[in-house]
């Protein structure tokens, strides 16, 4: 597709028109994606590290209302709670975060589409940018992706210079919003930016991911989830942080006794009573088998049932991990 | 180093332990917990100031006290633990959780850790619960190792960060908390890493009646992180476990250490510091001042 050329300055002001225009715009900060009100104050770096926690809050929100009821003397009235979100537009999102819409996209349209999340979806532009930074906990490679790659942007910024970005369009929904400020852009040079993109370096391939799913098909019941499972303390800080985890949990919050509404709360597979049954039965009473369970739909269910990883390599779950469990080692260990 | 690792060989070998938990180096500034039952594998172990992990959390963790029970009898289990990591054994064992017969206290001299992996140790870099530790040798041990430290001086972060608070209105610290929690995803990582958070069944978690919200949003963070703070009132030993799990970069060692200073100059007391002293709560008295209650 089209490739254009931005100047820092331009950047700036075109970030202050979407904030002006009555968007919501989201940029990386320190260590969170943040709503920013000040465009001057957003900070590009392809080098920095990835924030702790995804940017799927404004997509999947951490809690929504979904309904709200009322009860009558002989009835129940339901009020929607539909979504409501501007436009959004989120600038400077890693290609390891970009991904997760086409990932999520999937679960959320299988049986039963999800419109609270749809909404927020197609209300939403993501402005990906290559990356440079790599540590340990990195593995984008190893899940089909890559530092430079475009997959889920609609629009994708490769720094050229100190002063200067090149602007991909990449979808016909980046280019129809990006077509709205074309006065800050000038034409492109795709074989400088593809000269830029190419010098980027990528992180190790750690494993194989078909090899994987074919290794998690024999070894539901091998041994080493045990010793993964004792280290684990149970929390959900994994899953919370990740890209494309999406489990939730359907709560109904009374605010007086005729009065409430039922909220769409995030939820862990890794919390010991995420599986409790009512009986008290529990088929996943032990952390081994609970860790079994986030290997395997990552990197099997999800596969089995939607064609794509549920994972984006970001390594924020090993990052964050309070005891250093590290996915990456662990799946590429999933080897005979 | 090597005393520590012939140390827990020994007492794999002997069979004093049943497992020795420690730590282990992924790569130089980093290291992991881990869980050694194999006297071979004790060669693995390190101690430094990145070990930042309280590992008597995981003492009361079912599987690894299950550890224990070899062949009809019950053996110990070993920890290499820090002062502050012993301060949680210790309330532990104050708790009823432990018996001190049970655990084999591997006790390390400690100079601080810092922060967070991967950053140069030294005064700018030192955990803030190392800023105010007074306990740079182990109170109790079964074999203490390593030479004896100080900690860098610094300023005591926290501790202004109280003050400053304090000097705040009632509704200007609401407005700081309520900010501070609505960071809040409610992952639990704070009740995970915390060695004290040992309930078989959390109140979070109780659903008939449901106590505290389980949303994420302002009133059921409220609740949640309070509630949290105030079973931790008058227990909490100050390993800072809780804000380095967290994700959300909540400063939860405010509330924490107030409680422990109020606890300290209402009642002489902090947790964890000895075997013969009961509890806090344990130790309630009619006679007790009740100034401290509404």
């Amino acid at each position: 597709m089209e490739e254009k050329i931005i100047s820092k300055q331009n950047l700036v002001k075109l970030c202050a028109d979407i904030i002006g225009g009555g968007h919501i715009l989201i940029a990386p900060g320190k260590t969170e994606y943040v709503v920013t009100q000040d465009a001057s104050q957003i900070v590009l770096d392809t080098q920095s590290k990835p924030t702790k926690a995804s940017y799927k809050t404004f997509v999947f929100p951490k809690a929504e209302p979904v309904l709200y009821y009322k009860r009558g003397k002989n009835d129940v009235q339901i009020l929607d709670a539909g979504p409501e979100q501007k436009k959004t537009v989120i600038i400077g999102a890693k290609p390891c975060d970009t991904n997760s819409f086409n990932i999520l996209s999937k679960v959320f349209n299988w049986d039963y589409k999800d419109d609270f999340y749809n909404y927020r979806v197609k209300n939403f532009i993501v402005i990906g940018m290559m990356c440079e930074f790599s540590d340990r906990y990195c593995f984008c490679t190893s899940v089909g992706s890559s530092p430079v790659s475009e997959k889920g942007s609609d629009i994708f910024l490769i720094p050229l210079d100190a002063d200067n970005f090149a602007v991909r369009i990449v979808t016909d929904k980046g280019k129809e919003f990006i077509d709205a400020y074309s006065k800050y852009l000038t034409d492109g040079n795709p074989s400088k930016s593809k000269e830029v993109s190419e010098k980027v370096k990528h992180p190790e391939v750690a494993f194989d991911s078909k090899q994987v799913h074919d290794w998690l098909a024999k070894n539901f019941e091998h041994p080493k989830w045990d010793g993964v499972g004792d280290m684990c303390l149970s929390c959900a800080q994994c899953a919370f942080v990740c890209p494309v985890c999406h489990c939730f949990d359907i709560v109904d919050e009374d605010y007086s006794y005729t009065e409430g509404r039922r909220m769409k709360n995030w939820d862990g597979c890794q919390f010991g009573h995420f599986t409790l049954h009512a009986s008290g039965h529990n088929p996943r009473d032990i952390q081994g088998k609970r860790y079994r369970q986030r290997v395997n739909h990552k990197f099997k269910y999800y596969v089995d049932k939607f064609g794509e990883i549920l994972c984006t390599g970001c390594g924020r779950c090993s990052r964050g991990c309070a005891v250093s469990i590290d996915i990456k080692e662990i799946v590429a260990n999933c080897k005979d | 180093m090597e005393e520590l690792r012939k140390l827990a060989k020994e007492l794999l070998e002997n069979k004093t332990v049943a497992a020795v938990l420690g730590y282990v180096e992924i790569e130089p500034k980093r290291t992991k917990p881990i869980v050694i039952t194999n006297p071979e594998d004790a060669e693995k172990l390190v101690f430094n100031e990145y070990c930042l992990n309280n590992l008597a959390v995981y003492l009361t963790k079912a599987r690894i006290k299950n550890l224990a029970k070899q062949n009809g009898s019950v053996l110990k289990l070993g920890i290499v633990a820090k002062p502050c990591d012993i301060h949680a054994i210790i309330a532990l064992i104050q708790e009823s959780q432990l018996k001190r017969e049970d655990v084999y206290i591997i006790g390390m001299n400690c100079g601080g850790v810092a922060k967070d992996f991967g950053l140069e140790y030294g005064a700018d870099t030192l955990a803030s619960k190392c800023v105010p530790c007074e306990t740079h040798k182990p109170l109790y041990s079964d074999t203490t190792l390593g030479a004896e430290k100080e900690t860098p001086k610094v300023s005591d972060e926290v501790l202004d960060k109280i003050r400053a608070l304090e000097k705040m209105t009632y509704v200007e610290r609401f407005a700081y908390f309520k900010k501070e929690f609505d960071k809040c995803i409610k992952c639990y990582a704070c009740r995970a890493a915390c060695p004290l958070c040992y309930c078989q069944r959390c109140i979070t978690d109780k659903t008939i009646p449901r106590w505290i919200e389980s949303s994420p949003h302002s009133r059921g963070n409220f609740s949640w992180n309070v509630v949290r703070a105030f079973h931790l009132s008058g227990r909490c030993i100050g390993c800072g476990e809780c804000e380095r799990a967290c994700p959300m970069d909540i400063p939860l060692s405010l509330l924490n250490r107030r409680m422990t200073e109020t606890a300290k100059e209402a009642f002489a007391y902090v947790s964890g510091r000895s075997l013969e002293t009961p509890t806090l709560v344990g130790s309630f008295d009619v006679k007790d001042s009740d100034e401290l209650f509404m």
